[in-house]
């Protein structure tokens, strides 16, 4: 009783942490979908841990315990997958968005028809004018 | 560098575009005071994200066709005009300029393994001497371009797997003025590419065949 009262807190506090994140939106759409399902799962299989011998007589696996780490390996997997091709998708837009901003950058010295280069050799505009190109304040 | 881009205006007559990837030396001056447009990247890109950088203002400027070469001073403008009647002869999307007197033993064996997984029998495939027709241009413009490291074989796979033609002219080259090649300076840069770009083939490999089979049979 003692391992299910430990098991029960720590997925209970886990759960807690990830709805809290939730909750404050610090994770998006279907980021927070993913980790509400998987606070679900370490809840349903830390408060009852009977569930892990149920699935294992189930799935015919004489050593339950391995299956919940052997499931959660895969799912890390998945995920770290999923990252890398986020991050391939990011990547590729950074690298648009530079190429873009650089050339709308040449169009605008040209347009000023001065032989002013961007970036930073150019003089600064003056700090008057920032606030209303930005359209603040 | 400005001698270069006069050197280019002076044998084509064509627009100049340098593309700075992001260097922090006065490059874009004195390309600006030699006549030539300049883009100056907010970070860097690599060699194939500058010449990238370079096919898309082409397309955003409606033109029909771009020279490629680097500001090194290793590429001969008054080899330009040979690569564009060259291209104009054979109606080829993409002429090559290579070298083949400076090509390294290492770098035959390179061509060679490449040609053997790819079936594109291009010698100098890392020469940035380079003539694009509009076709090209779009598809090396495209966001399928974007995630390529080198002006190189990976930039070959794709113009196939589109049905552009290749073709090589044998040019003359000069050493480099400043510093050497980046891919082929030292054994572990070269594992590094040869690695990067095995896998790129295989990513591609069978692409190439299948749009041909495709292109030929929408013909028939």
């Amino acid at each position: 009783m003692t391992a299910q009262i430990t098991s029960g807190l720590i997925s209970v506090l886990l759960a807690g942490a990830i709805l809290y994140l939730v909750r404050r939106d610090h994770l998006h759409g279907s980021y927070a979908l993913w980790w509400l399902a998987v606070a679900g799962a370490i809840l349903l299989l830390g408060v009852f841990p009977p569930v892990i011998d149920w699935l294992g007589r189930v799935t015919a696996i004489n050593y339950a315990p391995i299956l919940p780490i052997g499931i959660g390996i895969g799912m890390i997997l998945i995920r770290m997958l999923k990252m890398d091709i986020d991050r391939s998708r990011r990547e590729r837009q950074i690298r648009r968005l530079a190429q873009k901003l650089a050339i709308l950058e040449q169009e605008i010295v040209e347009l000023r028809g001065g032989s002013a280069a961007p970036g930073d050799t150019s003089p600064p505009p003056a700090p008057a004018e920032l606030p209303r190109i930005a359209g603040r304040r | 560098m400005a001698e270069v881009v006069r050197g280019v205006i002076a044998a084509t007559g064509a627009d100049v575009l340098v593309v700075s990837d992001a260097s922090e030396d006065d490059t874009a001056r004195l390309a600006r005071s030699a006549g030539a447009a300049v883009v100056e990247l907010p970070c860097r890109l690599g060699a194939w994200g500058a010449a990238q950088t370079g096919m898309r203002y082409a397309r955003r400027h409606r033109y029909t066709t771009v020279l490629t070469l680097d500001a090194d001073g290793q590429h001969h403008p008054q080899e330009l005009p040979s690569l564009l009647a060259e291209q104009r002869r054979t109606g080829a999307s993409v002429v090559i300029g290579t070298y083949s007197e400076r090509l390294s033993a290492a770098k035959r064996l390179a061509s060679r393994y490449f040609h053997l997984l790819t079936g594109i029998g291009v010698q100098d495939f890392t020469s940035g001497l380079r003539v694009y027709d509009r076709h090209a241009v779009r598809v090396l413009a495209s966001r399928h371009a974007s995630l390529l490291d080198y002006q190189d074989l990976g930039v070959l796979m794709l113009l196939r797997k589109n049905g552009l033609t290749l073709r090589e002219l044998p040019t003359v080259m000069s050493p480099r003025s400043q510093g050497g090649s980046r891919v082929f300076s030292s054994w572990r840069m070269v594992a590094r590419y040869m690695l990067h770009t095995t896998v790129l083939c295989f990513a591609q490999i069978g692409t190439g065949r299948r749009a041909r089979l495709a292109t030929t049979g929408a013909a028939a």
